[in-house]
């Protein structure tokens, strides 16, 4: 069923496909990648040459192999803190949305607040004290990004909360704990799986932007890593910028856009009533729409193109 | 009315309090020596008098709750004590940068709500034709985009290759300009910035300028308004775009985080002289005091913006400003 409607939507097809490649090229690092990224194998600033197909940066080790290694800790920081927000945030929209009461708001109050708060500094911040290692920086970005999903999560809730088999079940003697975790949450689960991968898509911009201000794993080399140096070297000020800036950069982009395609489709599909900030979505409705207003008086001539 | 303001109010203040507490909070936590957490690294090259009157001067000889009321004390005369690397009170530090930013993250908000808002408007009119497809594909791209990376993109462009922007700082330095020379080297100099903060920070603008165009479009009063004969110019802008405003008012005040965040980036990559640039730098240098500051500064900045956006709801909803003039039914 899911696969179905996939088909229909190009668009997550496109993010599936980008997101297989990334997997493919983290899980396979050692056999795809020509080097160790953590040796030296060339003289510092080479241009691409066949031994090096991106050169090497200011140390000599090999960019490409760099790049590619990157994934592996690009998607582990993204899929973790993703996944760690979710659980924060999951639990935080499910008790928000079904105790209304102190609990909710209180709840909600945080949420607004965290929303409010600037993500950048407040990151910078903590990851300089807390120090630089991966599993601080997924922590740092996990305790920030739940607060988004946690409102959508909610406003799911709120509306489950209110169906007659839920009345039923209370009538029938449930607790709220049953409830809560036997039926709401199963009503849930599809749409924090869309959050979960929008949320990945957007961790993997926080941690290339604090590993880019120089706060990332320095073990642990991620894209944003990389870029750091390039900055740190001025790779840009020189033809460098070509084959040191624009890869990993290229990588970021290519893994945030997978990774909001198909969340953006997941969302379409496992949830067509929901009524979030989806572009893909809110753009096939209007077609509807528009569709049924052509029929009904025929004011423009052009004919909406077919799905 | 009142009871509006005053719930978003009191959200703000616990926005302010929990990121002072947060700052106290911090680096009395954290294992290792307070003292250079709190006054920057340079405190190990003192000797142990100098350290002792720091530390009483500092306060940390004193019981948690009693530095706790000092250090709010000194945050409500303006007072955020004092950076030893660069050797300046922090205040006068922050009072040198904050123009920067606000120069940059004021004009970058601007042009990307007038773009976003303009696309997301025509793009909505042009709903499921080509240009509309194309444009949000577009969009969805953009905001992919890491800032610096962008950043990094145009210098090499147009900085380097091109070279016709500077690249580095907010004005020319070791020289004088007088009058218009002047405010054309702080133009040249905020370009690469404000089009790289812009570029990122546009697309939030176009989907939701686009969406609730979309919803109000559907309206029965657009018919109307073709019906008696108004251009499609006139509803789009006058009759659509007055009623969409409001959904966009709101994502701008949540954009308002997002573009002080941004700023901080994107200052790093340009060395521009703001707050965010202030950020790396303390960051680099383990300044930890002026780090916090910074912060605490960034945030003010962004819930004094909330709070304007707040001011302006009313003005642009009359539902909003007749339930506030009949005494605030919210």
């Amino acid at each position: 069923m899911i696969w179905a409607s996939m088909k229909r939507n190009p668009l997550g097809l496109v993010g599936l496909v980008l997101l297989t490649a990334m997997f493919v090229m983290a899980v396979g690092a050692n056999f795809i990648a020509p080097y160790d990224p953590t040796q030296l194998t060339g003289k510092p600033f080479e241009t691409p040459s066949a031994q090096h197909w991106l050169g090497t940066n200011d140390i000599g080790q090999d960019i490409l192999s760099e790049v590619i290694y990157g994934t592996r800790i690009s998607l582990l920081i993204g899929i973790l803190s993703a996944g760690i927000a979710m659980l924060i945030g999951t639990s935080a929209g499910l008790l928000a949305g079904y105790y209304r009461g102190i609990l909710g708001m209180l709840l909600m109050r945080v949420v607004d607040v965290v929303l409010v708060i600037p993500f950048v500094p407040l990151m910078v911040l903590l990851a300089a004290y807390l120090g630089q290692n991966l599993w601080n920086l997924i922590a740092v970005i996990s305790l920030l990004i739940w607060a988004r999903p946690a409102r959508v999560i909610r406003a799911q809730v709120l509306s489950l909360a209110e169906r007659d088999y839920i009345t039923a079940a209370r009538a029938l003697g449930a607790g709220d704990r049953h409830i809560l975790i036997r039926h709401i949450l199963p009503g849930v689960l599809s749409l924090a799986l869309a959050q979960f991968v929008l949320a990945t898509s957007g961790s993997i911009l926080l941690e290339a932007s604090l590993s880019f201000l120089g706060l990332g794993d320095p073990t642990q080399k991620s894209w944003g890593t990389v870029l750091f140096y390039a900055q740190a070297r001025n790779a840009f000020l020189s033809g460098a910028w070509v084959w040191w800036v624009l890869p990993p950069g290229l990588m970021i982009t290519a893994s945030v856009l997978g990774f909001a395609l198909l969340g953006f489709a997941l969302e379409e599909v496992l949830n067509p009533r929901l009524k979030a900030h989806v572009a893909t979505e809110k753009y096939r409705e209007e077609v509807n729409r528009k569709n049924m207003r052509d029929s009904q008086h025929e004011r423009r001539k052009t004919t909406p193109k077919s799905q | 009315m009142t009871s509006f303001i005053a719930g978003k109010l009191g959200q703000y203040l616990l926005v302010l309090w929990i990121a002072v507490t947060l700052n106290f909070a911090l680096p009395r936590l954290m294992p290792g020596n307070p003292l250079a957490l709190l006054a920057g690294e340079e405190v190990n090259l003192l000797t142990s008098q100098q350290r002792a009157q720091l530390m009483a001067s500092v306060g940390l000889d004193q019981p948690l709750l009693v530095q706790y009321g000092r250090y709010l004390q000194n945050l409500a005369r303006g007072n955020f004590g004092y950076s030893f690397q660069k050797n300046k009170p922090i205040t006068t530090i922050l009072a040198d940068r904050l123009p920067w930013t606000l120069l940059l993250t004021g004009s970058s908000l601007f042009f990307s709500t007038i773009i976003g808002v303009t696309l997301g408007a025509m793009a909505a009119w042009k709903r499921g034709e080509r240009g509309d497809v194309g444009l949000l594909g577009f969009f969805v791209f953009l905001e992919s985009l890491p800032s610096f990376w962008v950043g990094m993109l145009l210098v090499a462009l147009f900085g380097v290759q091109f070279p016709i922007f500077p690249t580095f700082g907010a004005m020319t330095p070791w020289v004088t300009l007088e009058g218009w020379a002047h405010v054309e080297d702080i133009l040249r100099h905020l370009a690469l910035p404000l089009a790289t903060l812009t570029i990122v920070s546009m697309s939030g603008m176009f989907l939701v300028a686009r969406y609730s165009m979309l919803a109000v479009l559907g309206e029965e009063f657009i018919t109307v308004a073709r019906a008696k004969g108004v251009s499609e110019r006139n509803v789009l802008f006058r009759h659509a775009l007055r009623n969409a405003l409001l959904p966009i008012a709101t994502v701008f005040a949540l954009n308002l985080a997002f573009a002080f965040g941004g700023a901080t980036v994107v200052e790093t990559v340009f060395s521009y002289p703001g707050i965010g640039r202030l950020v790396y730098e303390a960051v680099l240098n383990r300044d930890y005091p002026v780090l916090q500051a910074a912060f605490l500064m960034i945030t003010v900045m962004v819930v004094f913006a909330n709070i304007l956006t707040d001011l302006l709801y009313p003005l642009l909803d009359p539902r909003v400003r007749h339930a506030v003039e009949r005494g605030g039914a919210r």
